[in-house]
């Protein structure tokens, strides 16, 4: 692995513990866990920001540090909450890795399809971490950007649709030429401070309510 | 001798509504029909879809929201699911803290009418932001004229946190399942302000879903299930005798691991709402109802999404109708209960009226939407600022 440029900063991460487990021995394994991890977090040079219970207050104390990644145990019932972060700023999304016994290799590909962002199987030794986090986080980005980019296509293709509209209403019903109807909405949306496919609708809101 | 049994690796949560998929088990009914149930015990809804969407698991018991915003893409990557049926109907409920039943909060209007005198920031839980726990909760919250998305700070907390939250005034009050709310009003630390049934009658609860492609792939084995699951519902609504048993089988560890009697009383309809007041319910948790409980109406699944779409969870009106239609499987269902000998309605869209005495029945989704008061902003023609 190439290690990164100097001038890049140390990711910040979040790791969440979770303190629920079926029992006194589930708490142990899960304990043990996290100290694996956290250690080869460490090594690997990543710097963990906090290390928060999953409590009612993990969505606000994420939202304080705003962490570049966050890490958690994938048998916690804390996942849940971490959803309600993940809806909350699925604008602005940040990788969710998780960590597990499952050694099946194969398991870990199939969760990277699903979208869990990476697999970190028990055991954690430091010289997995790394590796396993910085693909994580390549390909949550690749991901993002592509997505980014699609939904970018998609808006400009409805805010074109929205405006022929818009123009095909006003030349009905005004009698204008397509040229001139264009240049009535630009102009009205420049006054008005609007985009222009913003100010479309409005006029097709009109349309819709007389 | 060899089994020919096609087993099926089913994912359940800890709650009383499990119980088709356990007595179904427990009771040799998957058997019956030529598939073996492999139970697998969740710990988190997150997790639960994970497993499903990425094959770990055959289907699930799961929130009906839930599987529409895995569908409709809401927080993670859209992907084709399906509703086999309906698995129980009724049996959440909306619990307040005891803090504030003391100072007479009891119902949606005294609450709307104790926070407008009041000056700090109210919270309210639920069990995951699409599910079907945080839709009845802004429903009930903007019916008695409470913003969900404004005036009140909204969180998701696992259902076993729930009452110490309350108790710790960590959180104002929770929708969640049984048996956690009964649990709450149990330790005192809260009061039943709504049953789920008294938002809205008959409400679906859990379906059992799958991903798309494992019911495209599996026909026999999904129609075997659903037929099993009938026969399950059917023999746990039959009788109090078999809600006992099915009370004292769901007690065990291995599935609610909560106290017998905890999760019997609401599962037999026997309420106390933590005030004094007893009750039992004409419209309590049911599996069957023969055959009324299980349908995959499309306007139950339409519904979550004009819900999502209500409160901005999904950006866009979808085609609500053909979603539903193909989530639903509505053709399987009907062979299914066929095979079981159950009654299966004629339609696709069943109409009720909710608390507010606004009526769904599954037409014109989005004046439905447009007619609530309260939900997230939409461009909307006007002078002055754009929303």
């Amino acid at each position: 692995m190439k290690s990164p440029p100097s001038v890049q900063r140390t990711l910040r991460i979040v790791v969440v513990n979770t303190a629920h487990g079926a029992g006194e021995q589930a708490m142990a394994a899960q304990a043990q866990r996290n100290t694996a991890l956290r250690i080869g977090l460490l090594e690997s040079g990543y710097d963990i920001v906090a290390s928060l219970p999953a409590d009612i207050f993990l969505p606000e104390r994420i939202a304080q540090i705003q962490p570049d990644m966050i890490i958690i145990d994938s048998e916690s019932d804390a996942l849940d909450v971490l959803e309600h972060i993940v809806i909350a700023t699925r604008d602005e999304p940040r990788p969710i890795v998780l960590f597990t016994d499952d050694q099946d290799r194969s398991s870990m590909d199939a969760a990277i399809d699903a979208g869990v962002s990476a697999y970190i199987v028990a055991g954690l030794q430091a010289e997995r971490v790394k590796p396993v986090l910085d693909v994580a986080l390549a390909r949550f980005r690749r991901e993002r950007r592509l997505l980014d980019e699609l939904s970018d296509t998609r808006r400009q293709l409805a805010d074109r649709k929205l405006v022929e509209r818009a123009k095909g209403l006003l030349m009905a019903k005004s009698g204008l030429s397509e040229d001139q109807a264009y240049q009535k909405l630009r102009s009205m949306a420049m006054n008005r401070k609007l985009k222009l496919a913003e100010l479309a609708q409005r006029v097709l809101d009109v349309e819709d309510l007389l | 001798m060899t089994s020919s049994f096609r087993t099926i690796r089913a994912g359940f949560m800890p709650l009383t509504d499990c119980a088709p998929l356990v007595m179904a088990s427990v009771l040799g009914l998957d058997e019956k029909y030529g598939v073996k149930l492999a139970l697998s015990r969740e710990h988190s809804w997150s997790g639960m879809r994970d497993r499903l969407v990425h094959g770990s698991l055959d289907v699930a018991h799961v929130l009906y929201g839930l599987l529409y915003g895995v569908e409709m893409g809401i927080g993670s990557r859209a992907v084709p699911m399906a509703v086999l049926m309906n698995l129980s109907r009724n049996g959440q409920a909306i619990t307040l803290s005891r803090a504030l039943a003391e100072q007479g909060v009891i119902d949606g209007p005294s609450l709307a009418a104790h926070m407008r005198r009041s000056r700090r920031r109210f919270t309210f839980a639920h069990t995951f932001p699409t599910g079907n726990h945080a839709m009845f909760l802004y429903y009930w919250l903007a019916a008695a004229g409470i913003d969900p998305l404004r005036d009140i700070q909204a969180v998701t907390v696992p259902p076993g946190q729930m009452a110490s939250s309350l108790v710790a005034g960590h959180i104002d009050g929770f929708c969640a399942g049984e048996p956690w709310s009964a649990r709450a009003v149990l330790d005192g630390a809260g009061v039943t302000a709504a049953t789920s049934q008294d938002i809205w009658p008959d409400h679906p609860g859990k379906a059992l879903g799958a991903t798309a492609a494992f019911a495209d792939a599996n026909p026999d084995a999904c129609r075997a299930l659903v037929a099993a699951l009938l026969e399950a519902g059917r023999w746990i609504d039959a009788s109090a005798a078999h809600r006992d048993a099915a009370a004292e089988i769901l007690a065990s560890p291995a599935y609610v691991n909560a106290d017998r009697e905890l999760i019997g009383a609401r599962l037999h309809g026997r309420y106390e709402d933590g005030l004094g007041r007893c009750w039992r319910d004409p419209d309590p948790l049911q599996f069957h109802a023969d055959g009324a409980a299980n349908f995959p109406w499309l306007s139950d699944g339409m519904w979550f999404m004009t819900q999502h779409r209500r409160w901005g969870l999904l950006r866009e009106d979808p085609d609500y109708l053909a979603v539903a239609a193909r989530v639903n499987r509505v053709a399987l269902y009907r062979e299914a209960a066929l095979l079981a000998g159950v009654a299966a309605p004629a339609g696709l869209l069943r109409s009720s009226v909710l608390i507010d005495g606004r009526i769904w029945n599954g037409r014109d989704p989005q004046a439905y939407i447009s007619s609530f008061a309260h939900g997230a902003p939409r461009p909307v023609f006007g002078h002055g600022a754009p929303q």
